[in-house]
């Protein structure tokens, strides 16, 4: 009995079609679970491409993390599908979440804001190059689209971007960014009021 | 040419020897397909098939084969996630926000996702969209779009969640949901504007009951 084949064993079209066969895996995996992508724009600055730095920032981010349990938080850096053009995504650091209360920068009408229900407060981390939250209000979770995990380029910053702490000790150019990337993360937290957490005492 | 109707003993492939009683025949020889054994018994060519499939000489180890297709198996998967994701699914809906026009349980429903994937902007007044909620990230809803980027829209007609007098423009990047029924309904009245972004597809069809079949469009009538 003759075994009849529904694609050619050889010929130009088999690399083609097989090709074809594994795409939704490779799909998925590089699109729907953990992507690199390119940083471009200065509104992170000079957390992300900073000005120093020779080429644009490479970095991995996670989708499953934010699609599945919802796990992004104060202080992450996060992408967005932007609210006012949705073929767009934002960069941005989340500054707030729901029952928080912000005291926000100029361009906003209100000198402060309580986040409402399932809402967050974004913003880039240069006022002045950042189109955020402070423009068009406290955005839905649900545009988040995924979250920074690690920069992978260039290679003198690869790895996780730490919450930045008091530098005790150093001079020079390291020392004066840190201790500017630690009062830039100070000053942050110092406008938000976090939403107060309902703790409930144990019985003794 | 004769066509023989039923199991032939005379083999048409193979080495055998022809003798007078069962002649040597060509290999081309024409036989019903009704006497083909896939035909004749369905189940036993299927087991053949399967036999064939799994006992057929491989350059693989089994190990190797029970992995291949395993990842076959994921990747399956995966091209239905795909497909849900950026084509369209059939789904059911529940909840009593848009009463009149879909039931409380019980239905299902054709979402078309490529259309809204290819231009976001391709949405009219009076649509029936899919949605994710902007209170609850997790949660999908369906709501009919009332006002695109631009237009001025009474909050609340009703008066229930704001006076009846107060009206908005829709800023840019923004439409106005409403469920059809307002009494059951978080929707835009309480929440404002939602982003686009938001948008995930469009109800295009009810499947279910077959008494109620409809297709949904914008059912919109303008007074000039």
């Amino acid at each position: 009995m003759q075994n009849k084949r529904w694609f050619p064993r050889a010929g130009a079209l088999r690399t083609p079609l097989r090709i074809l066969y594994w795409a939704p895996l490779g799909i998925v995996l590089t699109t729907h679970w953990y992507n690199v992508r390119v940083i471009s724009g200065p509104s992170m600055q000079p957390t992300l491409n900073p000005e120093w730095s020779l080429s644009k920032d490479y970095a991995v981010f996670d989708k499953v993390a934010v699609l599945d349990k919802q796990d992004c938080h104060r202080g992450d850096i996060i992408t967005l599908k932007s609210p006012l053009d949705p073929k767009y995504k934002l960069i941005k650091r989340i500054v707030a979440e729901e029952g928080d209360t912000v005291k926000t920068l100029p361009p906003y009408p209100l000198k402060e804001v309580k986040i409402p229900q399932g809402y967050v407060w974004v913003e880039g981390d240069d006022p002045f190059n950042s189109d955020d939250s402070n423009m068009f209000g406290p955005v839905p979770r649900a545009l988040i689209e995924s979250k920074l995990v690690f920069l992978i380029w260039p290679p003198s910053r690869v790895g996780k971007l730490e919450e930045p702490k008091l530098p005790l000790s150093g001079t020079g150019p390291t020392f004066r960014r840190a201790m500017a990337a630690f009062e830039r993360a100070h000053a942050r937290q110092s406008r938000v009021t976090p939403a107060a957490k309902i703790v409930i005492p144990e019985r003794v | 040419m004769i066509a023989i109707p039923f199991p032939n003993p005379i083999k048409t492939s193979g080495l055998r020897p022809g003798n007078r009683r069962f002649p040597r025949l060509p290999h081309n020889f024409p036989v019903s397909f009704m006497a083909n054994p896939r035909f004749l018994y369905p189940l036993h060519g299927l087991g053949q098939m399967l036999r064939a499939r799994i006992f057929k000489p491989s350059k693989y180890s089994l190990p190797t084969r029970v992995g291949i297709g395993c990842l076959k198996l994921v990747n399956l998967v995966c091209f239905a996630h795909l497909f849900v994701e950026y084509v369209g699914t059939i789904s059911t809906m529940e909840g009593p926000s848009m009463l009149p026009t879909l039931g409380n349980e019980g239905e299902i429903v054709v979402v078309d996702r490529l259309s809204t994937r290819l231009d976001p902007y391709n949405i009219a007044r009076g649509e029936l969209l899919i949605l994710l909620s902007p209170l609850n990230p997790k949660r999908y809803i369906c709501k009919r779009v009332v006002g695109l980027p631009g237009d001025v829209v009474c909050v609340d007609p009703t008066g229930q969640q704001a006076p009846s007098t107060e009206h908005v423009r829709i800023p840019k990047g923004h439409i106005w949901i409403m469920g059809d029924n307002a009494d059951a309904s978080r929707d835009s009245r309480i929440y404002g504007p939602v982003p686009i972004g938001l948008v995930q597809g469009k109800l295009r069809t009810r499947l279910w009951p077959p008494s109620k079949f409809q297709m949904f469009g914008s059912n919109m009538t303008y007074i000039d």
